[in-house]
């Protein structure tokens, strides 16, 4: 703030809501922030609703059991009181004040205790777990996308090769089939018919006993475990990447610069890495943002098959025992994990292609 | 020696139906410091040729016959034989070839810096103060700034700017041949202007070859010193920029020129072509413009008539009837078009 | 000669045209072997699971004895783990899947085109509401909040878990059908027709949905797969009340019934697995078969 008074400045109306939120409106980035924090409110107020005011919600069901159980020792609002404490809520406070107060606890993240251990947390339950489905899925989607992006450069620059049709068939082939299909699949043949693995040993994150760590042992423990749901985490996308990389290179290598490139002289080998490979993939890492919450889901009944004790496992046991708060607190924190990917992958988005997000345009 | 000396080229596009004859049995020569405008409407073969001329042709191209004889420093080779690095190498540091609506000639994702870096790169340079060096000196003969130029990506440059850019880095390697595919096509006309007043100044400046291609009339008299008009894949008339104007011999050299509105001057003198241009994969025997010809006779549709020479030097025209052509001609006035060349 | 022009197609026209058009298809469709082979599998399972029931008697009583028999003359499939035999309830099995389906596709196809229509025609504020609710429907994790869904609400009768699927699939689609729309909005003919004063209903319905056609069809096919897989996920997990013998009850009993460890019993795995994935495949293989036939640009090249 310098002491100098600009003097010619006119004195306006003075600070226009409308005009600063609209330019902080037009920075995509902020955008997408507010699409994600949008997206976590509807899942939360649906979850809420879900939870609170469907006919036979879980909070009416809960009152009915624990009077049923008491065998008529209990009254309705006494039983009332107990499932006030479990849900953590206040059932006799109107219903926006529960709301609000819903809101208030999630933003301190607190989602509740379990019912099954009410000393554990949810956030502790869902800690958890998180970390192997997270390590699982991402290595999956991971390689899958890289292999994928190579494949469908590869089949589009030798168009109807052998390689090319293999690849597109196969791979669409694949990916048709449904992940538990595929799992199935693999368990019946590779485990069970041909004894090619040993499936029984492969099930759960890690084998029970060994001395979690940074160990060479246990860390190739971990990925003898994940192996299965790694291999189809990386099989069911991989037939799309490869579809789609050599759809959008194929539209690349037509594009004028591509000739105009090469009549400049440039090698083959930088054409296909900065001019048609950079243009080519930009639209996939759109659809791995929108992939996201496809795999997630899907993992939930691969965990269930081979007993991955990851976050879909631990929602489909909750499921099985009724346990509320720990349904609601996945559902949530599984929403929170897909939006923030999803963020992710606009902002390497924006960093890839130059065209977006910036204010200016063709000036002169 | 000229620089180019195109003998006998054909080049057909293999389709489903049949084979397209895109560019029939063209020939011509490019003089050092010499501009060719090749004209011609659109599916006349010119940018096939254009394209040819550098081997760019897309998949399901074949050149099926003909020479394309380089000279430079007294040696001549055939750039049909050139293996793929001699070719690379040909590429920009000997002939480089600016496309129609330079709009999309660059990559999207990278800066402008960087494809200069690339195309320096591609042919030996790999000093970066060089190559720093070189493009704010060439960007300087175009009229452009480099500290605002060389770290913006392609989308925030006008299409005037942009072509600029194209001819800047067309110059890097000092090609002895320019090719220009529709250069002015896709800009206003203010641009236009600007460009073709460039092309001038740095012709003079360097004193490169041009070919430049085009459908519009007007740029060919401002730059051109020979000018080919082509029809249906094949060069229908040859000849010096002003007795092309002044004096042409083929009726469709004729009608381009009276196609063309003059500024001056009554409505009534517009006449455009009646009919379309032929199916290049079934000719009809004999000349391929008769269909549409005023002055077509019979003998026209017997045989496609070979370019002969007419009555001014160094002037060809592949009709049967140019005399007829010189005196329908003679007794009009002077065609619009030519009052640009004054 | 002007009369000849506006008057209406005679019947045998009317007729014509359509069996002319079929014909054309199914000529392309032979081009692509693929595309065609998906066409075959549909229309088998389509035949299997609709009219098969109708001529096949169900026999469902469970017979202790004939636990996990091998395959036989009688039981060409084998039995299961209550001594039924699979071929028939493979039989039986494709009608309901095949039903919510369809059902599916078609609320979240009509909620797409409808809302999306709207949002293009009317633009403006709507427009912008809309397109929000669809950004946040388009990232929410659907197979997750599905479990929620069907854990808390146990929806029984197959109906209604057709509209929850489709409730959770419209957004793609619409977001398509909105930018279609909103670049045929301006085409020539569009403006011919506001210029004639036809009406928004009308624009829409008759001007620019007839050219999506071709468009719609394969989101319909694919909206498809995407139900069934989601329907079959929750039925195999347990999460829907079980009645009947669908596909997807039989995943659900020969995994929880150990049918993956015994040898005699892999038809009774198999078989599901085999009937869904090849209906999949075959609406996937048809569906881009059909994209190929649509684009013009690719036709006839």
């Amino acid at each position: 703030m310098t002491a100098v008074p600009v003097a010619t400045k006119p004195v306006g109306v003075g600070w226009d809501p409308r005009r600063y939120f609209g330019g902080f409106w037009r920075h995509p980035f902020a955008r997408a922030v507010l699409k994600a924090v949008l997206t976590v409110w509807v899942t939360t107020t649906l979850t809420f609703f879900l939870i609170r005011l469907m006919p036979g919600n879980p909070v009416e069901l809960k009152i009915d059991e624990l009077i049923q159980t008491a065998n008529g020792a209990l009254t309705y609002d006494d039983a009332k009181a107990i499932a006030s404490g479990l849900f953590a809520i206040d059932l006799n406070a109107p219903l926006h004040e529960q709301y609000l107060s819903f809101i208030g606890s999630l933003l301190r993240l607190d989602l509740g205790r379990s019912f099954l251990s009410s000393g554990t947390t949810v956030t502790s339950i869902i800690l958890a777990v998180l970390p192997w489905t997270l390590f699982s899925v991402g290595t999956g989607l991971l390689l899958s996308f890289v292999a994928g992006i190579f494949l469908g450069l590869l089949a589009a620059y030798r168009r109807n090769s052998l390689l090319d049709r293999i690849a597109s068939t196969g791979g669409s082939l694949v990916s048709s089939i449904p992940n538990y299909n595929l799992a199935l699949l693999i368990i019946l043949f590779a485990g069970v018919q041909w004894h090619l693995i040993n499936f029984t040993s492969m099930r759960g994150a890690y084998t029970s006993g060994l001395e979690p760590g940074f160990t060479p042992a246990f860390i190739a423990d971990i990925f003898y475990h994940a192996a299965l749901p790694i291999t189809i985490y990386f099989l069911t996308p991989l037939g799309h990447w490869i579809l789609s990389m050599r759809s959008a290179t194929l539209s690349a290598l037509e594009e004028d610069y591509v000739t105009a490139a090469r009549a400049r002289g440039l090698s083959d080998g930088r054409i296909r890495t900065a001019y048609v490979g950079r243009n080519a993939v930009l639209p996939l890492v759109t659809q791995l943002a929108i992939s996201v919450g496809f795999i997630v889901g899907g993992a939930a009944v691969i965990e269930q098959l081979f007993a991955y004790q990851g976050v879909g496992k631990r929602l489909l046991d909750s499921v099985t025992q009724r346990d509320y708060p720990v349904i609601q607190g996945v559902v949530l924190l599984t929403t929170i994990s897909v939006v923030v990917a999803n963020l992710a992958a606009d902002l390497l988005y924006s960093k890839l292609d130059p065209r977006i997000g910036r204010a200016g345009g063709a000036a002169g | 020696m000229p620089v180019l000396s195109v003998r006998g080229l054909s080049i057909d596009y293999l389709t489903r139906r049949g084979a397209v004859h895109a560019v029939r049995d063209v020939s011509f020569e490019l003089e050092k410091s010499e501009t060719l405008a090749i004209i011609g409407e659109s599916g006349s073969g010119k940018t096939t040729l254009a394209v040819g001329l550098i081997r760019l042709s897309p998949r399901g191209t074949r050149v099926a016959t003909g020479e394309i004889l380089y000279t430079k420093d007294g040696m001549t080779s055939d750039i049909r034989k050139l293996d793929d690095d001699d070719l690379r190498e040909y590429r920009w540091a000997e002939c480089a070839m600016v496309f129609q609506a330079a709009l999309n000639s660059f990559n999207p994702v990278i800066t402008i810096w960087e494809q200069f870096l690339d195309t320096a790169r591609a042919h030996g340079i790999k000093d970066k103060h060089r190559v720093r060096e070189r493009s704010a000196e060439l960007l300087d003969l175009v009229h452009l700034d480099a500290r605002r130029v060389l770290p913006a990506f392609p989308h925030e440059l006008s299409g005037g700017m942009k072509q600029r850019v194209l001819i800047a880095l067309a110059l890097m390697l000092e090609p002895q041949m320019l090719i220009l595919d529709e250069p002015t096509t896709a800009l206003d006309i203010l641009t236009q202007r600007s460009i073709i007043d460039l092309l001038r100044q740095l012709r003079q400046r360097l004193g490169f070859s041009m070919i430049f291609i085009s459908h519009d009339l007007s740029i060919a008299a401002e730059l051109a010193d020979r000018m080919i008009t082509m029809y249906a894949g094949r060069v229908v008339e040859r000849a010096r920029v002003e007795d092309m104007f002044y004096r042409p011999r083929h009726p469709y050299s004729l009608g381009l020129l009276r196609a063309v509105p003059r500024v001056s001057g009554a409505l009534g003198s517009v006449a455009s072509i009646p009919g379309s241009p032929p199916d290049l994969i079934r000719l009809p025997k004999g000349c391929s413009y008769a269909p549409r010809c005023p002055y077509a006779i019979d003998a026209c549709r017997e045989a496609e008539p070979p370019l002969l020479k007419v009555d001014t030097p160094e002037h060809e025209a592949a009709c049967i009837r140019w005399q007829h052509v010189a005196e329908v001609i003679g007794s009009k006035a002077p065609l619009p078009v030519a009052e640009k060349l004054a | 000669m002007s009369t000849a022009i506006l008057a209406r197609p005679t019947l045998g026209q009317r007729v014509a045209g359509p069996i002319v058009a079929t014909f054309e298809f199914l000529r392309l469709l032979a081009t692509r072997p693929i595309g065609l082979a998906g066409f075959v599998g549909i229309v088998f399972f389509i035949f299997l699971a609709f009219v098969a029931p109708l001529f096949v008697p169900l026999r469902n009583d469970p017979s202790l004895v004939d636990i996990y028999q091998a395959p036989s003359a009688a039981h060409p499939l084998g039995t299961d783990f209550q001594g039924r035999d699979v071929l028939n309830q493979i039989v039986y099995g494709g009608r309901d899947i095949l039903t919510v389906a369809i059902l599916a596709a078609l609320v979240s196809t009509f909620i797409a085109i409808s809302i999306g229509s709207v949002a293009a025609t009317v633009g403006g504020r709507l427009d912008t509401a809309i397109l929000a609710i669809t950004d946040v429907t388009l990232t929410l994790p659907k197979l997750i909040l599905l479990i929620a869904v069907a854990a808390i609400l146990r929806p029984t009768s197959f109906v209604f878990l057709a509209v929850i699927l489709g409730l959770l699939q419209w957004s793609s689609l619409l977001r398509q059908v909105r930018s279609q729309v909103l670049s045929l909005k301006e085409r020539d003919y569009v403006e011919a027709a506001r210029s004639l004063d036809l009406g928004l209903f009308h624009i829409v319905f008759r001007e620019i949905l007839p050219t999506m056609r071709s468009y719609i069809v394969i989101h319909f096919i694919l909206a498809m797969t995407e139900a069934m897989y989601a329907q079959v996920f929750i039925i195999f997990l347990g999460l829907v009340p079980v009645s009947g013998s669908n596909w997807g009850i039989m995943l659900y009993f020969a995994q929880g019934q150990g049918a993956l460890f015994y040898k005699d019993s892999i038809w009774y795995i198999l078989s599901p697995i085999l009937a869904v994935s090849l209906v999949q495949l075959s609406l996937v293989s048809f569906a881009g078969a059909l994209e190929d036939i649509f684009n013009p640009r690719l036709r006839g090249a």
